[in-house]
């Protein structure tokens, strides 16, 4: 499979201040790869790295095979960018930023653009300073999308949007990858992320912590069982199976999280004559908060770990 | 290399650049209509005929009544500079760190244009500004010989080169500083330090005499410092401008190559 994205060693400090720190990973043609974390973990420094507008610390990237910090004229030709704050000039119109960038792109065919402002009800005669957020945002993604390009970096792309308008966008990612082009996305946005990535990395203050499949990650994942009991039971008989943490145990009720076979955890159970049980997968901001809470900053886990995840794809 | 930079630069200052030069038209023909008022009247040479240090603060110096001195006294060495490096060091600041500190300036840095590029297109903007208020000014002094202010136009056309290129320079500097900071603030501070210092010592340098030797650091002294409205502007003096503003241009496109940008 052939990588659009690569990074190896990525690394950005402002001053004393982190920003990544030893990005290891590759986006490959035709996917939607999900960038997660939260505000301030790094996910808009490494788009800038990638897009050549950060210079790197140290460690390298490339982005359709070259350096962005020496070619970013030509990932840019086959890139469209959705910035996470979006700044466009407050007297200028959204017609007079589109033609900007058509006209700088050198974009002689205009019916890309012109479907995406009436699938997203561009409004294109005002100035910008007299829109809402979610109209500003559809000038960007009209600005992103419209030349075609083979890689999109959006950085949260539906903020501001409304249900509506962020399932079209939904929409929009996957015919852009149906046709082979390539989604680096950005967000924070779990559900989201959940509906359209094919493999996600989380990023924590700076480092990658996982990088799998959504499907993966669940796998892998430890599963949540609740119990009910008629009457009070000692947690400790769960605690004591390996892999097994107690997450709450109130009177008859028990919840635990679970990483290994179930059959010793029944048969715990089954000696105490349980009234009710319900077990399911781990949803992906229950993945994401688990991987928050349970990992350190510096990789080493403590407690009751996630399985170890590769770095590399 | 297509001009969309610098397109849009100018039309996001379409307003400030019309009014500013508006203004300064408005001004100068105020000026200008005013002379045959103030031609005999003899008494005000008194202000600089012993080297007032307060009138060469306000770069006034020698008569005030030939043609050359009053439009020095009220054009060239003063108000024209100011309005000049209010636009350029304004734009200068703004066109690359203030943009980039609004955001803006993504609009340009993620379409396929070189940052260098970017850059030409900001300082050929900066150029056009400063040479339109610089022209547009003297287009209305050139009206003054129908008030009896006659000056050769070559000398008028000499000095408003060097007020042009004056205005670039400094403009010049204010991007390079943004360039190297990233920050409007910083290069709004230095650069206008850096001209506020260098008025001085040109204007000072005529009656106060430990200044004298520094003259030749200000850029005021090469661009209208020196006798220009009355000679036109020196080959020395126009090299001398061109080679500092040559080096700015580098020192800011090697900046800015090497700048992060938001």
């Amino acid at each position: 499979m052939t990588a659009v994205i690569t990074a190896d060693g990525l690394t950005k400090t402002f001053g004393m201040n982190r920003g990544v720190d030893g990005l290891q990973f590759e986006v490959t043609k035709g996917e939607v790869f999900g960038f997660l974390g939260p505000n301030g973990s790094g996910k808009s420094t490494t788009i800038r790295l990638l897009l050549g507008l950060y210079h790197p610390t140290s460690g390298t990237s490339t982005v359709f095979g070259q350096d962005p910090m020496h070619n970013a004229p030509e990932i840019l030709r086959q890139s469209g960018y959705l910035p996470g704050e979006l700044a466009l000039h407050p007297r200028l119109t959204g017609r007079q930023h589109i033609d900007f960038v058509a006209h700088a792109r050198v974009m002689n065919d205009r019916t890309v653009q012109d479907a995406l402002v009436e699938r997203f009800n561009v409004i294109l005669d005002r100035p910008t300073r007299t829109l809402s957020k979610g109209n500003r945002q559809k000038i960007g993604i009209v600005l992103a999308f419209m030349h075609r390009p083979d890689l999109l970096v959006l950085d949260e792309p539906t903020s501001g949007l409304d249900p509506l308008m962020q399932n079209e966008f939904q929409k929009l990612v996957r015919e852009t990858v149906s046709v082979g082009r390539t989604v680096f996305l950005s967000s924070h946005e779990l559900d989201e992320v959940q509906r359209i990535v094919d493999r996600v990395a989380i990023i924590k203050e700076g480092q990658l912590i996982v990088t799998d499949t959504v499907d993966g990650l669940r796998k892998a994942a430890p599963r949540t069982i609740e119990f009910r009991f008629p009457a009070t039971v000692d947690s400790q008989r769960f605690a004591s199976i390996p892999g097994v943490k107690v997450l709450d145990a109130d009177a008859g009720h028990i919840t635990l999280s679970l990483h290994g076979p179930v059959a010793p955890v029944l048969r715990a159970a089954a000696d105490l004559d349980p009234i009710d049980v319900i077990a399911r997968p781990a949803d992906l901001d229950e993945l994401f908060l688990t991987y928050y809470s349970d990992t350190p900053s510096d990789g080493s886990s403590t407690e009751n770990p996630l399985p170890e995840k590769s770095n590399v794809p | 290399m297509s001009p969309d930079v610098s397109l849009l630069d100018l039309r996001l200052r379409r307003r400030l650049l019309i009014g500013y030069t508006i203004g300064m038209a408005l001004y100068a023909l105020v000026i200008v209509a005013l002379y045959p008022e103030f031609k005999n009247t003899t008494s005000l040479n008194n202000l600089t005929k012993h080297g007032s240090t307060a009138a060469a603060l306000f770069g006034v110096t020698g008569s005030l009544t030939s043609p050359s001195g009053w439009l020095n006294a009220n054009l060239y060495q003063n108000f024209l500079p100011l309005i000049m490096l209010l636009i350029t060091i304004g734009y200068g600041a703004s066109c690359l760190a203030g943009q980039d500190e609004d955001g803006t300036l993504s609009l340009v840095t993620t379409v396929p244009i070189a940052r260098r590029n970017i850059l030409v297109q900001k300082v050929g903007t900066l150029a056009l500004q400063a040479v339109v208020l610089a022209v547009v000014t003297m287009l209305c002094v050139v009206v003054g010989r129908g008030f009896d202010l006659t000056l050769p136009v070559s000398s008028l056309a000499g000095v408003s080169v060097g007020v042009a290129l004056l205005g670039i320079d400094f403009g010049l500097l204010a991007i390079a500083v943004g360039s190297w900071t990233g920050s409007r603030g910083m290069a709004l501070g230095i650069t206008a330090s850096v001209a506020a210092a260098s008025f001085l010592l040109s204007s000072l340098a005529p009656v106060v005499a430990w200044v004298r030797p520094a003259k030749y650091a200000s850029l005021f002294y090469w661009s209208i410092g020196n006798g220009q409205l009355d000679g036109g502007l020196t080959l020395a003096s126009a090299a001398v401008l061109v080679t500092v503003g040559v080096g700015l241009l580098a020192v800011s496109i090697w900046a800015f190559r090497r700048l992060d940008l938001h």
